[in-house]
């Protein structure tokens, strides 16, 4: 299964020369980079995304899942634009494009507008994958052109209906898990795959309800949430906010994250109180995005695995 | 019982679902956004053989399904189903037509087979991937007609499969073929 040595040294080469880049990229742009601990303390609480712990003479710590809070303290404190180019862990997330160990990019600029971030994501990715044509599509009209139905008045009947009729069987307990959950099923399997076909394909205006760590706005007499994801060639890339600044509402949806996982079944985790501490001080009105660059090493090099575009696997690392 | 969970799911691993036995086909883990992780599993059922699609929560387990695989030899055919021998206790198993589906055609006496058996019945007959068989049915080979390549007829083989051949090869020759997808694979020199 795994390549020849010869191939992937060729691949970690150009590996070496795409992270120099990256580097160039950001210079460039005046942004700087940091490299908060990977180690924590506190942890970043997301209902679906589960921490591997370490021990540390007994005291536990947390394997971030994102270089996030740590970067949110250092631009409380006025640091100005920053980037960390990081290994990041997420358990149990296995699969051709998922290993539990991986790199991201991310990023924070300030006073960036939401549109502008999305720009500045592009022309990063761009970097790695050369000049490709973008467009910028909201959540509501790439579901309705992918599905046919208008999400945010479709009830959770009609999208099961829609999931079923699709002959995709939705696994138990889906229909109490709420309209998201459902969301969720019908973003993976009937919208995604078709994201990003010759094209960069940023998808914009989530659902407020999906907002995690982003701000909302209203679209009419829609609520969304200045989130944007891309997708080239059905593989998400990029993960964007406009930064939630309010240290009473991030506080509220840590906990709401945190009660989410117990009606899960997963245990609660630690709030980050230093993070908190950071937003009460105040968070500049900022833009950040995270990038999952082993995704773009696999694009540029056609590779059908994760493992093909890191030195070594999960299952042999 | 033993129960996989969905990041051991291997292509061609024996599960139940619903008290139905099916054979992963594969297994993707799917995870938009900040959303819930989930696999989506195509699986083919083993007697029926049709392939659903279904979506499992990652970490969902199954059980595995109670099959065993066993080499037996065929004896003979019977108008409602095919006798088969076990090599090592001399054991003989009817299979039932309906079992055996579109894998008559491949079913030469003396040959083994893999016979699949769920929850100790037989339901499904693998044949070899590869068999040699004669042509017992085809027209002569016209000559002078292979300059646009590999020209194809039809022909009929000792076990009762139609399949295309090549115009040179001739009736009473042995062929290779190909059994998941019924083509010619090359000429089996006997005499020579």
């Amino acid at each position: 299964m795994s390549l020849p040595s010869s191939k992937k040294i060729a691949i970690l080469r150009d590996r070496a020369a795409m992270l120099a880049a990256a580097r160039l990229f950001f210079a460039n742009r005046n942004v700087m980079e940091v490299d908060c601990p990977l180690l924590t303390a506190g942890a970043s609480v997301d209902a679906h995304i589960d921490l591997i712990s370490a021990s540390n003479a007994g005291e536990i710590r947390y394997l971030h899942s994102s270089p996030e809070y740590g970067m949110k303290r250092l631009l409380a404190d006025g640091i100005g634009d920053i980037y960390q180019l990081a290994h990041v862990f997420r358990a149990a997330e296995q699969g051709k494009k998922h290993n539990p160990e991986f790199m991201m990019a991310e990023w924070y600029r300030c006073g960036f507008t939401f549109e502008e971030m999305i720009h500045d994501t592009l022309d990063f990715i761009r970097v790695f994958l050369g000049d490709l044509p973008a467009s910028i599509v909201s959540y509501r009209d790439l579901c309705k052109r992918h599905t046919g139905i208008d999400y945010f008045t479709a009830d959770e009947k009609t999208l099961l209906q829609l999931i079923k009729e699709r002959d995709i069987m939705p696994y138990d307990g889906i229909e109490e898990e709420g309209k998201d959950a459902l969301l969720n099923v019908i973003l993976g399997t009937l919208v995604e795959p078709h994201l990003g076909r010759g094209e960069l394909t940023v998808l914009a205006y989530y659902p407020s309800t999906q907002a995690a760590l982003a701000q909302t706005r209203l679209h009419g007499d829609e609520p969304v949430a200045e989130r944007f994801e891309i997708y080239y060639e059905g593989i998400e890339l990029a993960n964007g906010y406009h930064e939630l600044a309010h240290a009473t509402e991030q506080r509220q949806r840590l906990g709401e994250a945190n009660d989410q996982r117990i009606s899960l079944g997963k245990a609660p985790l630690p709030i980050d109180e230093a993070f908190l501490k950071a937003l009460e001080k105040g968070l500049p009105d900022c833009c950040g995005v995270a990038v999952g660059v082993d995704r773009l090493m696999m694009l540029r090099h056609n590779a059908n695995h994760i493992e093909d575009v890191i030195p070594f696997g999960w299952s042999t690392a | 019982m033993a129960q996989v969970s969905t990041n051991e799911f291997k292509t061609g691993m024996k599960v139940e679902s619903e008290g139905q036995p099916y054979t992963i086909v594969s297994n993707e883990f799917v995870k938009p956004g900040k959303g819930q992780a989930f696999n989506r599993v195509r699986l083919k059922h083993l007697t029926t053989g049709r392939v659903v699609e279904r979506t499992f929560k990652s970490g969902e387990k199954l059980e595995v399904a109670d099959v065993v695989e066993s080499a037996m030899r065929m004896l003979y055919k019977e108008a409602d189903g095919v006798v088969f021998m076990d090599e090592s206790t001399f054991e003989q198993v009817k299979i039932p037509l309906d079992n055996i589906g579109d894998t008559i055609q491949w079913l030469l006496e003396d040959l083994l087979y893999d016979i699949v058996f769920y929850k100790g019945a037989p339901v499904t007959v693998e044949p070899p991937t590869f068999m040699e068989m004669r042509i017992v049915e085809t027209m002569p080979g016209e000559r002078g007609n292979t300059a646009s390549g590999r020209v194809l007829k039809p022909a009929v083989t000792e076990s009762g499969a139609k399949i295309q051949v090549p115009i040179f090869v001739e009736q009473d020759e042995i062929v290779k073929v190909d059994t998941r997808t019924g083509e010619y694979v090359s000429r089996v020199s006997t005499q020579f």
